[in-house]
């Protein structure tokens, strides 16, 4: 009786939705996961360095706008040149759109010139529910300390019209300026836009 | 690179050369077709006139509310027009709830249309060209993909006289009505820690099978949190959880969705909301919204089904069965360790079965209309099937008339060993159903609110309740020796259960009495005797020994079904409604002619089921018999308009007084005179006032 509730019970906390939201100003989710080469990374291993997550979806045309205009690369090169870790994250279940093998992975990297540190597959999702990620794309941006200090969108245009890129402010960069310049991050969460995260059901 | 991961980058990108093609070709046809439409090609200068964009996704496709979730986008349009013609914002009509992977959305999953107010400017001459250009964007997608869209939308009006045909008129009433209506009364919302909590103000009369919440303010909850909806008097609450480490605002807006078109919008504030009152089936319509489920009513379902379980022991159907089987293992003095073998196997068949029927029980449920069982147990028709279905429980539990037994599974059952404890088990479980009565019911009940796996629980728990006394005698040999034998006691037993099962039919007509009023009781009750006197009719074949003993239930089976058909569906209460003193009369817009063209004093009220305000305004001033006395004295003719289901040509009347929702108090003067609006907090004192 007692384990025909608890199968009951966990039954039903495998069908509950996505954890809880990561909140700004507190510490990010440790995570670790493997990239496109096989290589394991952990969130610990960047420590003293600023981090963004990029959550990535090549089939997506919200993720398409801003690699096919070269908005991300920039908003990646720059983000790089001062320092930054970039990582891609790919939480797209086998069988659904956008989802990746190392290889694939590595020539879409190359194929759209992108210049993330790493770009990391996780098919079963854990690193996306860990941090709420819901849309292609969606940014996070964590601090040297491992403090989450920026979630959301990568601009204030919600389209998939890569015209609109030219006057939007890009909150990535703007974030990463001010933890650069020792700021509080002004805008600090926003609505991320874009393709649902096609998780595993 | 090694070889062959440069093999898979090759395979790749010609795989990337071979899509871009078609997803090019899939843009070139879009996935949601729309078209733009006037209510009227002639609109009049300084009028307003409604354009409805229509929206057919695709099969699989969806579009987006105008708050679309987790993920989407909103429909956006950029309109060209003349010099001074205005466009107003997108009217959404109700959305649906689309779970996907954990990922709530907002969407519309079949064709709908969004509205929006074009003004024109006064003074324009008749036959000026009005071109109005408009290029669309929104995004539509699948549980898999999402593909932005544009559209370019183009109308070309005349100004000319205003003139809406009637057809057009019907369906841009029929637009209208998907859209929700303004709550007028203010809602409150509270946040504490992880718990989003909305208190909105609702009459506890108003009928409510299901309630979800839609946030047009965006970060004040996590969407994809099941809600649960409790009602405390006038008062709907709304639980679910909140988006942690966000401030909440001041004031947040939303539409309450209470049925297919059926939404309410509304604003709340921040404030307090009471905890406490009665749940409501849980929220969320897509069936995967509801799964966190609430532990402590699982548990109590579970409870109440392993003792009902436990009473379907004594029930007469299976006593014989399990006396029979149980005197066979104490008497056959077999060891401790096959005594509880058999136990064991007794039980996996008697779980098994009632999972079985819990599970076919399941399927129908999803293969069912997906609004709802609770909302189908509003239907007439199925509280008169289970009426009858009840009777003839009742009856036969009464002796009228016996079950043919079933004896497929006695050979299998007599069987010695673990395969016929096996067999029994079954057979005791499957011989159970139709005299479980209202332990089954109450189960099933439970099945129908609960999500799928507490629903299979439940049935679990009834098969476990079933097998325990059984399993009891296994392991414990005392028990064995101390069986109560199979006897008449049985018989009287099952007389007197026939007590409750009858009363549960009166409970039922009743209900029946309240859906379908005094005529559709008395049709209900009809097919209950029709059926008992079938059924009394099978008994007495029976008693003699006849063939074909279940003849006579087949023309009262007939008459039953037509009764189901033409049993009346709309609520009679409605009619009883407006029967008050005051001799209301339903409004129409050639009713209040008539009688302005008669002078007489007219007080017209507009009101709603789910209108907080117009149901106190009615209780405390509107329905007072000083009311009625001073109206009757002074010839003062009432109309009420009824809105509860958003009736477009009161909405249109509503609109011409300013209104865009109810309540609404007018007084026409004696002598056909312009009208007076009333306020919308009466007493009896403003009402008795009138027309002195």
């Amino acid at each position: 009786m007692s384990r025909l509730f608890a199968l009951v019970t966990l039954s039903v906390a495998i069908a509950a939705p996505a954890s809880a939201q990561p909140r700004i100003g507190a510490p990010a989710p440790a995570f670790s996961g493997v990239d496109s080469n096989g290589r394991p990374v952990k969130l610990a291993d960047y420590r003293g360095r600023t981090v963004v997550l990029e959550w990535n979806n090549p089939g997506c045309p919200f993720v398409q706008k801003h690699y096919r205009s070269g908005n991300m690369q920039k908003t990646q090169a720059r983000a790089r040149q001062d320092g930054a870790v970039w990582l891609s994250v790919n939480s797209g279940a086998s069988g659904k759109q956008g989802h990746m093998t190392g290889a694939a992975a590595n020539g879409f990297v190359k194929a759209q010139k992108a210049q993330p540190t790493a770009y990391l597959l996780d098919p079963s999702g854990a690193i996306g529910r860990a941090y709420a990620a819901k849309t292609t794309p969606e940014i996070y941006v964590i601090d040297a300390k491992g403090i989450l200090v920026y979630q959301g969108a990568i601009d204030d245009r919600p389209t998939a019209d890569p015209a609109d890129i030219a006057g939007a402010r890009n909150h990535v960069l703007a974030a990463l300026a001010e933890v650069k310049a020792g700021k509080q991050v002004s805008v600090a969460q926003t609505r991320s836009y874009g393709c649902s995260v096609k998780y595993a059901s | 690179m090694n070889g062959l991961g440069f093999r898979l980058m090759t395979l790749w990108l010609a795989l990337a050369a071979l899509l871009a093609p078609m997803v090019a070709r899939a843009q070139a046809e879009p996935h949601l077709k729309s078209r733009l439409v006037a209510e009227s090609s002639a609109p009049k200068a300084g009028t307003t006139i409604t354009l409805a964009l229509l929206m057919r996704p695709d099969p699989t496709w969806h579009g987006y509310w105008k708050n679309p979730g987790d993920s989407g986008v909103e429909t956006n349009i950029e309109w060209t027009a003349p010099p001074g013609v205005t466009i107003g914002p997108i009217q959404y009509p109700v959305p649906q709830t689309l779970l996907i992977s954990g990922l709530m959305n907002y969407v519309y999953e079949g064709p709908y249309t969004q509205l929006m107010e074009l003004t024109l400017p006064a003074g324009l001459a008749p036959g000026t060209k009005l071109p109005i250009r408009g290029k669309a964007d929104w995004l539509v997608c699948t549980s898999e993909i999402c593909v932005p869209e544009t559209a370019e939308l183009a109308i070309d009006l005349v100004v000319g006289d205003g003139a809406v045909d009637a057809a057009t008129r019907a369906e841009f009433d029929r637009y209208r009505a998907a859209l929700p209506k303004p709550l007028g009364s203010e809602a409150k919302f509270a946040v504490a820690g992880s718990s989003f909590r909305l208190g909105v103000p609702l009459p506890a009369a108003a009928a409510v099978s299901q309630a979800y919440f839609f946030p047009l303010t965006d970060g004040v909850i996590d969407y994809a949190a099941p809600q649960t909806v409790t009602r405390d008097g006038d008062l709907l609450v709304i639980e679910t959880k909140a988006r942690e480490g966000e401030a909440a605002p001041a004031k947040i807006e939303g539409l309450l969705k209470l049925g297919e078109h059926n939404g309410l919008m509304l604003t709340a504030v921040s404030g307090t909301v009471p905890a406490g009152g009665t749940p409501l089936a849980k929220a969320g319509e897509a069936a995967g919204a509801g799964e966190e489920g609430d532990a402590a009513t699982l548990l109590l379902a579970l409870g109440g089904a392993i003792l009902g379980g436990l009473l379907l022991n004594i029930m007469p159907c299976v006593f014989p069965i399990l006396s029979l089987k149980a005197l066979s293992l104490a008497r056959s003095g077999e060891s401790e360790a096959s005594a509880r073998k058999e136990a064991l196997a007794y039980t996996a068949g008697v779980v098994l079965v009632c999972a079985a029927l819990g599970a076919i029980l399941l399927v129908l449920r999803a293969g069912g209309n997906v609004a709802g069982w609770a909302f189908q147990l509003q239907d007439p028709r199925v509280i008169l099937f289970l009426l009858l279905l009840v009777a003839a429980i009742g009856l036969n539990l009464a002796g009228l008339f016996e079950l043919p037994v079933i004896s497929g599974g006695d050979s299998l059952a007599s069987s010695g060993g673990m395969g016929g404890a096996f067999w029994t088990g079954a057979l005791a479980a499957f011989v159970a159903t139709p005299c479980t009565g209202p332990f089954m019911g109450a189960a099933l009940g439970a099945a129908l609110v609960l999500p799928p796996a507490g629903a299979m629980a439940v049935f679990a728990g009834l098969g476990l309740g079933l097998a325990l006394p059984f399993l009891a005698l296994g392991f414990v040999p005392a028990l064995r020796r101390k069986l109560p034998r199979p006897g008449a006691w049985m018989d009287k037993l099952r007389r007197i259960l026939a007590v409750p099962m009858f009363a549960t039919a009166l409970g039922l007509a009743w209900i029946l009495g309240r859906q379908a009023g005094v005529d559709g009781m008395t049709l209900g009750l009809g097919a209950a005797l029709l059926i008992g006197l079938a059924l009394w009719w099978v008994g007495r074949r029976q008693a003699r020994g006849a063939g074909a003993a279940w003849w006579p239930l087949v023309p009262a089976a007939a008459a039953a079904i037509a009764l189901l058909v033409v049993v009346p569906r709309e609520p009679a209460i409605a009619s009883a409604k407006t029967e008050s003193a005051l001799s209301a009369e339903p409004f129409s817009e050639a009713r209040l002619a008539a009688l302005r063209s008669e002078g007489r004093p007219i007080f017209v009220y507009f009101t709603a089921d789910w209108c907080l305000t117009c149901k106190v305004n009615e209780k405390a001033a509107i329905e007072r018999a000083e009311v009625a006395d001073a109206f009757k004295a002074r010839k003062v003719a009432v109309l009420v308009g009824d809105w509860t289901r958003g009736d477009a040509t009161i909405g249109r009347f509503l609109a011409t007084h300013g209104r865009s929702g109810v309540p609404l108090y007018l007084f026409y003067p004696a002598g056909g005179g312009e009208p007076t609006v009333l306020p919308q907090v009466l007493t009896p004192g403003t009402l008795t006032a009138l027309g002195a």
